[in-house]
């Protein structure tokens, strides 16, 4: 019995682990890696991937993907920088990218549980459309120049640290103790978990599925600004692929795709060490082209041994049930005796 | 004591899906300290009737009340208010969660409250499963446990357990029957779904028979024997209902030595089954679903291996063999599920019915031999279809089986074995089926049927052999077949059964 107290436990730790190895290994090469300043950039460059692997997980726990995040982040981005641009407050450019993430993530939910298309095709087809939306609204131009006051939020300490970053380690603490302390919280990967049961015990499955994707839209509109403020220039490429790597990440932090699995926190580690590894190739003098590459590997490695797993333990369950249906000599003398 | 409260009452509910009648005016009612037995055949309509009650499908008509008040709009959450749990045959948990959170999920009250009256009835059942556990490390039982735990902390008045004991090992089945006992002397209304007669009398009060969608025997156990529950199961006038084209007549040839030998197999779902199946003979194996008749006939075909026992095809041991060499041996298998296993539905007719004898042809596919496979088949088997090239998927059922019968055919087999071949086709193909079974015997084949379709068994089997839950206890030769004993070999009380065997 302690040994799956273990093994549930495993699942972040064993992510945990993995990012302190590679701070360690990555120090003993090169201890320049090793500095306060190295890991807190680290954290600072992995703060957008952190917010798109949040939005994600809310998905994936529900046994479904978003795929959509790269294209919505470009999009509300856009937006909101040439608003920003043309004068407008920082604060109304907040809530239009706000509303632009959650109206492509009720569609995305909309189309999922409503029009039965699977989550892939439909985000897939999403991510499509929204970048060219984002050409079309821009007219191929990159949105630059954006008001300096805009690009001193992400610049902005508190306390010697960055105040982003605060703000988004309190955000996914708070929604991790959503998902798994509070009632509502949990329908998510219950419904990832079982869809049967959940829809016995009264979860209302299609509307949590349509939150989950609008709770990715928000999370991805919101790393849109992130990503506008941090860099200071929305091209019309912004976020290209970046959800490979946000999936990877989350992943990689414990978050099965198969639903049900996983928490926020597991992800935000994925997404630092998916960051990491891009810093570590650079600090011990590998070319930077790897990073896709040993990002994949990893990918691959984790999600075959969660599918040995589950599969051997379905075995294992399926061949227990059918022995336990046969005859046994015990009940037939019993039985003999009833007849009697 | 004896002022019961009625906890349920249904009365004249009807269903169907797709013109499929499933349920026909079902009344019943239940009352408190009542454990309700229903029994029923496969495709009665019993988890219909369950799901119904739990508000998971909606009746077409019908009056349904529920502690005397009447349901309008119902649903599943209405159902937990109600009192009215289901404790499903594979049970609902979500596995990847501890058993507390799986207690406490959907629940409003606060996680101490529920901690200590989970506590409390842990004491009085003498259960305690460990609460930090993943539920996905209980074994099956225990999981069983754990939506009953979960049931009565909703404070269930009506408990389903559909089918509760059909992965459960002896000693787990007699303590569950203690916490029905209990459950019953407290008040708790139970409606018991099985298969399993003995179980009926030790623990119910009341016995409901479901067939075809009607209640064809209700009444106080006590007033019943096994023998008129096998009647209540049996369709009424089965003798004369159904009008064979074909006259069934014994053609097996049992001098000679037989085709297939099973000799004290046993495997994953079934134990020491032996049986022959000689040519020109269609060899039934009857029993319920989850008997454990699949499994053996997997086991035969080479999809699983068995642990003991062998297996000869002729004089050729075929025990250890793969699916590719069983068929090189002249084994053939006709899926159960015939869209799932049984044809490649976007492809020709004629793509599908010459795809086991394709490869024989050389490096090229042999256009002309194709056709004239085809041409054949189709005559042969009366296949109605517009031009070869159709998709299959497009045919009917019946039209469908009869091209994967031509498909097996086509190999040449010297067994066929057929599991549930007319699932899901309608009556007037269905007896083309038959009376296609019936040629192929009579032409020198040897079938092994299996279906829980019983009165399918008894119509074209020229012997039977009675699978009840994963052993062979009940032979039934020509003569001795008949409804009632092909219903009584499937439940397991067929005279000659083991159970009734001195051991």
């Amino acid at each position: 019995m302690s040994k799956f107290k273990t093994l549930m436990k495993k699942r972040e730790f064993r992510t945990l682990f993995f990012l302190v190895a590679i701070f360690i290994i990555v120090g003993l090469v090169n201890s320049d890696f090793l500095t306060i300043g190295t890991i807190q950039n680290s954290l600072k460059s992995s703060l957008l991937y952190i917010v798109l692997a949040v939005g994600l997980t809310v998905v994936l726990l529900t046994g479904n993907i978003d795929i959509s995040v790269g294209g919505t982040l470009g999009l509300s981005a856009a937006v909101s920088g040439l608003l920003l641009k043309n004068g407008g407050s920082i604060f109304v450019s907040i809530v239009v990218a706000i509303l632009i993430g959650a109206i492509i993530g009720l569609i995305n939910g909309l189309g999922v549980t409503k029009l039965k298309i699977s989550s892939f095709i439909m985000t897939l087809g999403m991510l499509e459309i929204t970048r060219v939306i984002q050409v079309i609204y821009t007219d191929g131009q990159w949105v630059e120049n954006l008001p300096a006051g805009f690009k001193q939020l992400s610049q902005m300490n508190v306390l010697g640290f960055n105040l982003l970053l605060i703000i988004v380690m309190a955000g996914v603490i708070i929604v991790h103790l959503f998902l798994t302390r509070s009632r509502k919280g949990r329908y998510f990967s219950a419904i990832g978990d079982n869809v049967d049961g959940a829809i016995l015990l009264g979860v209302p499955v299609q509307r949590y599925v349509t939150y989950s994707f609008i709770a990715s839209g928000v999370c991805a509109a919101l790393a849109g600004l992130i990503f506008a403020s941090q860099i200071g220039f929305i091209s019309t490429t912004a976020g290209l692929g970046i959800e490979m790597t946000v999936i990877a990440a989350s992943v990689l932090g414990g978050v099965s795709l198969s639903g049900g699995v996983g928490t926020v926190i597991g992800a935000t580690i994925g997404a630092v060490i998916m960051i990491s590894i891009n810093s570590a190739l650079i600090y011990m003098k590998i070319p930077a082209f790897w990073n896709d590459a040993i990002s994949g590997l990893l990918l691959i490695t984790i999600v075959v041994t969660d599918a040995v797993l589950s599969r051997r333990a379905d075995k294992r369950t399926k061949k227990e049930r059918l022995k336990a249906r046969v005859l046994h000599q015990e009940e037939v003398s019993i039985n003999h005796a009833h007849a009697k | 004591m004896n002022e019961t409260n009625n906890l349920i009452n249904l009365e004249e509910i009807y269903k169907s899906f797709h013109k499929n009648n499933v349920l026909k005016g079902v009344s019943l009612k239940l009352d408190e300290h009542e454990v309700i037995s229903i029994i029923g055949g496969n495709g009665a309509g019993k988890s219909t009737l369950m799901k119904i009650l739990t508000g998971v499908y909606r009746a077409d008509s019908g009056k349904m009340e529920i502690g005397g008040e009447r349901i309008e709009n119902y649903n599943p959450a209405i159902a937990h208010e109600k009192g009215i749990y289901l404790v499903p045959q594979e049970p609902l948990l979500f596995p990847n969660m501890t058993v507390e959170q799986n207690i406490t999920f959907g629940f409003n009250k606060s996680k101490y409250e529920i901690r200590e009256e989970t506590k409390k009835l842990y004491a009085e059942l003498g259960w305690g499963i460990d609460l930090t556990r993943l539920a996905s490390s209980l074994t099956i039982a225990e999981q069983q446990q754990l939506e009953i735990i979960k049931g009565l902390l909703r404070k269930a008045k009506v408990l389903i357990l559909d089918e509760p004991t059909s992965a459960l090992t002896f000693s787990e089945t007699k303590s569950l029957f203690e916490v029905i006992r209990k459950l019953k002397d407290s008040g708790v209304g139970i409606f018991y779904i099985t298969h399993r007669l003995d179980e009926v009398f030790e623990i119910s009060t009341h016995a409901v028979i479901l067939r075809d969608g009607k209640v064809t025997l209700k009444g106080n156990i006590k007033d019943f024997t096994k023998d008129m529950l096998i009647g209540g199961l049996l369709p009424i006038g089965s003798e004369s209902k159904h009008s064979d084209s074909f006259e069934k007549k014994y053609t097996g040839q049992m001098d000679r030595p037989p085709v297939l030998t099973v000799e004290n197999i046993s495997g994953d779902g079934f134990k020491d089954i032996s049986f022959k199946v000689y040519q020109g003979e269609v060899v039934g194996l009857a029993g319920l679903v989850g008997a454990g008749r699949t499994e053996i006939a997997e086991a035969i075909y080479g999809i699983t291996k068995c642990r003991k026992g062998r297996i000869l095809l002729g004089d050729k041991d075929i025990t250890q063999l793969g699916i590719n060499e069983t068929v090189s041996n002249g084994l053939s298998y006709i899926p159960e599920d015939r869209f799932l296993h049984g044809i490649f539905p976007i492809s020709s007719v004629r793509n599908n019915m010459t795809a086991q004898v394709v490869r024989r042809k050389g490096f090229f596919i042999d256009n002309k031999y194709e056709k004239e496979v085809t041409d054949e088949y189709i005559d042969r088997l009366r296949i109605k279809i517009t031009d070869h090239h159709q998709e299959i998927k497009s045919l009917s059922g019946g039209n469908q089986q009869k091209v994967v019968i031509s498909r097996v055919l086509s190999t040449n087999p010297h067994l066929i074995i057929m599991d549930e071949p007319t699932r899901g086709i309608d009556a007037a193909a269905r007896s083309d089926i038959y009376s296609i079974i019936n040629n192929l015997k009579e032409v020198g084949f040897s079938i092994l049927l299996i279906s829980s379709d019983l009165e399918e068994i008894e119509r074209i089997s020229d012997r039977i052999y009675g699978i009840y839950r994963g052993k062979c206890n009940a032979y039934l030769g020509f003569e001795a077949i008949n409804a009632v004993n092909v219903m009584k070999a499937a439940f397991g009380t067929y005279e000659g059964s083991d159970s009734y065997v001195e051991i």
